[in-house]
């Protein structure tokens, strides 16, 4: 699914956000990548989706070398790949459903399956039932449920997270991982950056640690071991 | 592409046009103002034009026989002119002939006046009008014409320098013209993009998230384009109507369309097609541009 070869990530002023990471991610796997604010997690997760481009090193997503990809594909990748964010990011004008439509009107998809396929998704994530309420209408939860479904909605191959129960409260975070892990089961990898300690010393899964651009622990079945 | 994406593309278009009436309005302003000088110069450019062919057209060398001369002597005269590559066409007038069209030219109340020149006292010389085959060359055939028929010929005349001196006052007027009409494009396209960055500032998320998903550059692109398009078309409508109004009543003011007057303009039809096809045109392409520069510039696509 994903392989890293001795990735760099320099950026201009000199700062080394990433020193050689190798790493290998296998098609249905749950990972979390945890580690210390600014240790390069969240430059990590960017490659993966190619919004961020290494100093060197090699990416194969897919078997894909995604360095050498030109432009014009990138898009192509992407509609493999879900992103989910802390902020929810959903467009505040439109309905839940309009939301998730929105990411298959997008990518040109054949009315006559948006419906059905939006429909499906919201019952996955459990908001059929409030589909026509706008963003500001629903609570940061349900919010993120909706993310979840858009990202979900153009069947991607791999769902990337970065802090997804960052806003939320323990009962909310507890609805969303097992929401992920529902998705994951049905055969959807999971990248998932996080701070949370709770969920990741209680659904246990492989662990990533980044510290200072370098993996300095990778175990199935990890812990977090932070203070924070 | 899909009809139905077309649709969605040309909705968000006007949504966001609509949504920055302001800016919307006032470049479509400063497109008006560069289009309504570029329809300006688009009529004057191909009335010269025209005026300059017209002229072409009716150039000719006039060649004075002298009256030593025979009538077989014209005839063989008007042979050999013929034969030269460079000459189009070669008729004799005579001075009975030429003496007719110029009562003519001159009207009815001239009848006194030529009333005593009939006749024996005709004081024109028998002629032979030849037509050059490129009239730019006229000058140079005059001379060898003349050069090579000293025994037959008095005197060449052409029309002298008149067309040359039409072409380079319409080329001096061009370039002042254009040079004032790309800064003012280059103006507006500015105030175009200035717009577009506005509606692309309001619509971040959308791009963001539809460049998420995986929506295709051009996806993202046509919208704004579109926009670009429509402030265009919108900015020409005005100064073409204004262009062919200014025209239509000069046309009825000079009354040139029925007269015989040297003064000869193009008519409304076709060049109202004309001005108004370059003017969209332009129209389109200055705001096409405009939203290149600031897609390219914000979208990172």
């Amino acid at each position: 699914m994903i392989k890293m070869h001795d990735v760099w990530m320099v950026y201009k002023k000199g700062v080394e956000a990433l020193r050689g990471i190798n790493v290998e991610i296998e098609p249905g796997e749950f990972v979390y990548v945890v580690g210390p604010s600014g240790a390069g997690k969240s430059t990590f997760i960017k490659l993966m989706y190619r919004e961020e481009k290494p100093t060197s090193g090699v990416i194969l997503i897919n078997g894909v070398n995604v360095n050498r990809m030109r432009d014009w594909k990138i898009p192509y990748l992407r509609r493999n790949i879900g992103v989910v964010f802390q902020d929810y990011k959903l467009l505040p004008h439109l309905t839940a459903y309009q939301n998730v439509a929105f990411a298959m009107e997008s990518i040109e998809a054949p009315r006559r399956h948006i419906r059905r396929r939006v429909h499906e998704v919201l019952d996955l994530v459990g908001l059929y039932d409030r589909m026509h309420a706008l963003p500001s209408q629903l609570s940061g939860g349900e919010q993120q449920r909706v993310s979840i479904a858009r990202a979900m909605v153009n069947n991607p191959s791999l769902l990337i997270c970065d802090e997804p129960t960052g806003n939320l409260d323990p009962e909310n975070s507890w609805d969303i991982m097992y929401l992920l892990d529902e998705i994951n089961s049905r055969g959807t990898t999971i990248v998932m950056a996080t701070h949370d300690k709770e969920i990741v010393n209680t659904m246990r899964k492989r662990v990533i640690a980044i510290e200072q651009g370098v993996i300095v622990r990778d175990e199935e079945q990890g812990e977090y071991i932070y203070e924070d | 592409m899909k009809i139905d994406t077309m649709i969605r593309h040309v909705k968000e278009a006007f949504r966001s046009l609509s949504r920055n009436r302001m800016m919307t309005l006032s470049a479509i302003s400063a497109v008006a103002v560069t289009l309504f000088i570029f329809g300006i110069f688009i009529a004057v450019a191909m009335n010269i034009q025209f005026l300059a062919k017209e002229l072409d057209k009716q150039m000719a060398l006039r060649a004075s026989i002298s009256p030593t001369a025979t009538n077989d002597d014209i005839e063989r005269l008007q042979k050999e002119i013929g034969k030269d590559s460079e000459v189009k066409s070669v008729s004799f007038v005579s001075k009975e002939e030429g003496l007719r069209r110029m009562k003519e030219q001159w009207g009815d109340d001239s009848d006194d006046f030529f009333r005593g020149l009939e006749g024996e006292d005709n004081p024109l010389p028998h002629m032979l009008v030849i037509v050059p085959q490129n009239p730019q060359e006229i000058k140079a055939l005059a001379e060898k014409i003349e050069n090579n028929n000293k025994n037959y010929i008095d005197q060449v005349d052409f029309g002298g320098g008149v067309t040359d001196d039409l072409l380079s006052f319409s080329s001096w007027i061009r370039n002042i013209v254009l040079v004032l009409g790309i800064g003012l494009a280059i103006l507006s396209a500015f105030l175009i993009s200035n717009t577009i960055k506005l509606t692309i500032f309001a619509r971040r998320r959308e791009i963001e998230i539809m460049r998420l998903v995986g929506a295709s550059n051009w996806f993202i692109r046509w919208p704004f384009f579109i926009e670009g398009a429509v402030i265009g078309i919108l900015g020409a409508i005005v100064p073409v109507g204004l262009v062919l109004l200014i025209y239509y009543s000069l046309l009825n003011a000079l009354g040139v369309e029925s007269s015989y007057s040297f003064f000869q303009l193009l008519p409304m039809w076709p060049l109202s097609l004309y001005i108004a096809g370059i003017t969209i045109a332009l129209g389109v392409i200055i705001g096409v541009w405009g939203s290149l520069i600031s897609v390219r510039r914000f979208l990172r696509v």
